[in-house]
């Protein structure tokens, strides 16, 4: 790997360390209660910020009633551990009794149950019954284009409250739950006093800081980032886009339950209105602020919003005032700043969104600069001579022992098509399109444009679906599948316009490439366990090894942005990443567009050694010299038909062929 | 009354609301037909329209209830406050594209959005702090005349609404039909590289939509203020979503669309508050909304907004 000029590891853990040092001691030196809330409260906000960031920032989900899950963790506490519900006693509640989930009040008939459901229990509960509600309501929800999620949010932000304003029997109304019982630990009880808050506060920001930052760097993270970027190729590559957007939702929305736990236990009271809009509005200023998908950009957010609305603006408030009332202006002696917070709010969402959208803590890496002699370094051309040592052992044994049995008509087809029919709105884009791909072989295909090619490709993967007509893959049908199950069955491609996710590094676009492949679950990416770290280690390794493909061409690049490299350089970061899925069949959609004919051909000699590793490739591209160079079949389509096929010299000396690519006589048509 | 006469009432007053959303619909949905964008500072123009046109109505010397004009002269200085209160949102519309929404254009994700969250927030907190959050008293110039058909009272105000109403929306529909700007605007709508490749200046047609859907919501917040006799800084709130609801009912993109879905939210929110529950009125909307966008994210109507891939 190659040396990032990056504050080292040991520095960053000396920074946080005596941050962490600085936040403990801090009550102990004589921080006075009102700034010891103050920053409890910041943590209740960090703590917000950070799970909306996993659905903001990560997934790309703009939620507008994160507040509702906040509210719903927060009731789910303040109802168990109060005085609000209060049933007769019966028998049925002794067993809980006795877990000291609830007490006996009063005596006899008149006796009834009091919740006191532990804080301590309570927070991963209302973690979880948020996540529940995250689903149930993601669910149906996700699968909507993203302007409309924003807005069925909201709806549901409005919704939540309003259920707590109108049903009193749950939640008391408008008044609110009181009397909420607070935390206690080995009998003692917190209180009113802000200290133990503050730690508990702490530690909650610490733990959920943790937890997005392993999700970030796991193959879920990059799953999430993936959708981000471009939902349709982060599918193609092995996605489940809806499963993996409702995990980020329900993820969101249990760092906002448990934050409510938190929160409503240190006001010991719960009203409607802490949960409306402008609250969700307010963590979506915090994480912009910071950075949209910036662990430390939401927390810097949380921490810089409570700054302003806790210390600064009423500070200012105070100062112009005085200054009104010494220049004898009655409007700035009236003017009421801590009010202004919401206009403040307001310039912040736009000034971030044109000047700085990465925020002021941004998440994206330093840009890595190449030095001179590696940007000068001579090519080394890599492909056929470079041994790629992880396709090879993933490739059945057959196919490696065979390599160069190719367009041999015993050789069966590993992919069939049959009577393919495509139609949008009244174009016909393919008419009853039959034809076979043998194991191991290259078939080319080439067409004018508009005869319906890439949309091959689309029906092949999932993308579109045909109205009629069999794809089948090594014995399975195809068609009916989602675009990720097909991956998974060994079918990876690239598209025509290149579609990387432009703002993760040329390793990660390749490590998103084995998605289907990595089996980490949020457990182990919790818990960093030993076989999560050497199963990214060797995902690393293998992405690294893909990239040895292209030489040293993108070696020394694999951390910077792909948005950054080369037209050609993003073309190969494309296809490592279709082979880092490790596919039996590889499409590309013109591998080669964009690139000189000396790229051209190095490429086209690096597709070549694809196939002694037992690749089978369907190739679109429009350089016959490349076509000619590579494959062993080329099949000509026209107007979605199937016009010739055969050996590269054949199909161009077909007259119908020249005609499609030239034009017909008008005596022909 | 008679329940008869009580259902007929409620439908007579859910029609002035539903015009009322409809206005504002319209909106939502000639700019999402154009930039697929949901336009969160639409809440506030609104809120802006209503006090522009107060403002003009209190220059005239239009105060509280006291009506003091009538016949042409009041016609005259009504009218003059709807065109102020539609150009001043026009030019609102305009600057905001111009200058906060024209720049993030090629951006994609959430980023626009965002933004006219931020402006909304902006102008509305604005007003908040120019009316020190007060509710202020709307005049209600009009003389107190009720017409009754049968039990059903109609009131002038009511007649007033749905006349400004359907002139707007049949200009607004000839307007987008018979015009060459209209024309552009849908070809805008349909493929705004083909549009840009046949010599529409695609800049030019989205400024001139963000003016018409903003002097549309203009004109709403001033009848809003009107119908009520009230406007504060928060009317644009609840205002806005139901026509956001209303847009999407209709299929948002669809131009007849939002008529009829702002109609038919108007008269959910007055019939579901009178046989239900006021207080339940809100949720019963919400769960339209999120109801249509899961089962029928078309809408009744079908979209406009085309397929871009």
């Amino acid at each position: 790997m190659i040396a990032l000029p990056r504050p080292s590891r040991r520095q960053k853990q000396g920074l946080l360390a005596l941050t962490f040092v600085l936040l403990m001691a801090f009550p102990l030196v004589g921080g006075s209660q009102a700034d010891i809330d103050i920053i409890a409260n910041a943590c209740a906000y960090a703590a917000l910020a950070l799970g909306l960031n996993i659905v903001v920032g990560f997934a790309g989900l703009l939620d507008l009633g994160y507040a509702a899950f906040f509210a719903i963790g927060a009731y789910s506490y303040g109802v168990l551990n109060s005085f609000q519900l209060q049933p007769h006693w019966s028998p049925f509640w002794q067993p809980f009794a006795s877990l000291g989930l609830v007490a006996k009040l009063g005596i006899g008939a008149a006796a009834t149950v009091h919740f006191t459901v532990s804080f301590w229990l309570m927070l991963p509960v209302s973690a979880a019954i948020a996540a529940l509600f995250g689903v149930a309501f993601g669910a149906p929800t996700l699968r909507l284009k993203g302007d409309y999620l924003a807005i069925v949010t909201l709806g549901f932000g409005e919704i939540v409250p309003i259920v707590a304003r109108n049903w009193p029997a749950l939640t008391n109304g408008a008044a609110g739950l009181n009397g909420i019982g607070p935390p206690k630990l080995f009998g003692w009880s917190f209180g009113v006093d802000a200290t133990p808050y503050y730690y508990v506060g702490i530690a909650l920001v610490a733990f959920l800081l943790l937890v997005a930052w392993r999700l970030k760097a796991s193959r879920i993270g990059r799953a999430w980032m993936a959708i981000r970027e471009d939902a349709v190729a982060a599918q193609a590559m092995g996605i489940h886009t809806s499963r993996l957007k409702l995990i980020a939702f329900a993820t969101g929305a249990a760092f906002a339950g448990v934050t409510g736990a938190f929160y409503i236990a240190k006001l010991q009271t719960a009203t409607p209105d802490m949960f409306d809009l402008p609250v969700s509005i307010m963590v979506l200023v915090m994480i912009v602020l910071g950075g949209l998908g910036s662990v430390w950009g939401a927390i810097f957010g949380a921490v810089a919003l409570e700054i302003l609305q806790a210390w600064l603006l009423p500070a200012l408030n105070g100062t112009t005032q005085a200054l009104g009332q010494a220049v004898g202006s009655g409007f700035l002696r009236t003017l009421d700043l801590t009010s202004a917070s919401e206009l403040i709010f307001g310039i912040i969402l736009v000034v971030m969104m044109l000047y700085r959208r990465d925020g002021l803590v941004p998440a994206a890496r330093s840009g890595v600069t190449l030095a001179f002699e590696q940007q000068d370094a001579p090519i080394s051309h890599g492909g056929s001579n470079m041994p790629i040592l992880g396709l090879s052992h993933h490739l059945t044994p057959l196919a490696v022992a065979a390599p160069l049995a190719v367009a041999v008509p015993a050789v069966p087809a590993i992919l069939s098509v049959r009577d393919l029919s495509v139609g949008f709105g009244g174009i016909r884009a393919l008419k009853s399109l039959s034809l076979d791909v043998p194991e191991g072989g290259i078939v080319a295909v080439i067409g004018p444009n508009g005869s319906g090619k890439s949309t091959l490709f689309n029906a092949i993967t999932g993308l579109v679906t045909p109205q009629s007509g069999r794809v089948d893959f090594a014995g399975r049908a195809l068609i009916g599948r989602r675009p990720d199950q097909i991956l998974a069955l060994g079918v990876a491609r690239t598209f025509q316009n290149i579609r990387l996710f432009p703002h993760l590094s040329v390793i990660e676009n390749v490590l998103i490439g084995q998605h289907a492949h990595l089996r980490a679950g949020p457990f182990g990416i919790l818990c960093n366990t030993p076989r999560t770290r050497a199963e990214e280690r060797r995902a690393r390794e293998f992405a690294a090894e893909i990239l040895a493909i292209f030489g040293n061409r993108l070696v020394p690049r694999l951390e910077q942005n792909v948005s950054d490299l080369s037209y050609a350089n993003r073309r190969r970061v494309e296809i490592a990443r279709a082979l880092a899925a490790r596919p039996r069949l590889l499409l590309l959609d013109e591998p080669t567009a964009g690139m000189n004919p000396a790229e051209s051909h190095e490429l086209a000699g690096q597709i070549a050694a694809f196939r002694t590793l037992g690749l089978t490739i369907l190739i679109i591209e429009h350089k016959l010299d490349v076509v000619t160079l590579l494959s062993d079949r080329v099949i000509v389509l026209d107007q979605g038909e199937r016009l010739a096929e055969g050996t590269a010299a054949a199909v161009r000396a077909d007259p119908a062929v020249i005609a499609a690519y030239i034009g017909r006589r008008p005596a022909d048509v | 009354m008679s329940p008869t006469h009580i259902l007929l009432q409620q439908i007579v007053n859910g029609l002035s609301l539903g015009a009322i959303y409809a206005l504002l619909a319209l909106g939502f949905t000639l700019v999402y037909g154009i930039l697929e964008l949901i336009n969160f500072a639409h809440f506030s123009v609104f809120v802006v329209g209503a006090m522009a046109g107060l403002l003009v109505l209190q220059a005239f010397g239009l105060q509280g209830q006291s009506v003091i004009l009538h016949g042409a002269p009041l016609v005259l200085v009504l009218l003059a406050a709807l065109v102020a209160a539609m150009l001043a949102c026009g030019l609102l519309g305009v600057l905001i594209e111009r200058y906060t929404l024209r720049p993030l254009r090629a951006v994609t994700g959430p980023m626009a959005m965002i933004t006219t969250i931020g402006v909304s927030y902006i102008l509305v907190n604005l007003v908040l702090l120019l009316t020190r959050a007060q509710s202020l008293n709307y005049p209600d110039p009009l003389p107190a005349m009720t017409a009754t058909f049968g039990g059903v009272t109609v009131s002038g105000k009511a007649v007033m609404i749905w006349i400004v109403a359907a002139i707007l929306m049949i200009a607004l529909d000839r307007f987008v039909r018979r015009t060459r700007l209209g024309q552009a605007m849908r070809a805008v709508a349909q493929d705004q590289e083909a549009a840009r490749m046949m010599g529409v200046d695609v800049d030019r047609v989205i400024l001139v939509t963000f003016f018409v859907a903003s002097a549309l919501a203009g004109a709403a917040g001033m009848i809003f203020g009107l119908y009520y006799n009230f406007a504060d800084y928060n009317i644009g709130y609840t205002a806005g979503l139901m026509a956001f609801t209303a847009a999407v009912l209709g299929g948002i993109g669809n131009i007849p669309g939002a008529m009829l879905g702002g109609v038919i939210i108007g008269l959910i929110d007055t019939l579901g508050s009178q046989y239900i529950a006021a207080k339940w009125a809100d949720v019963i909307v919400f769960s339209i909304l999120i109801g249509t966008l899961v089962f029928r994210p078309a809408g009744l109507l079908g979209a406009l907004a085309p397929n871009r891939s």
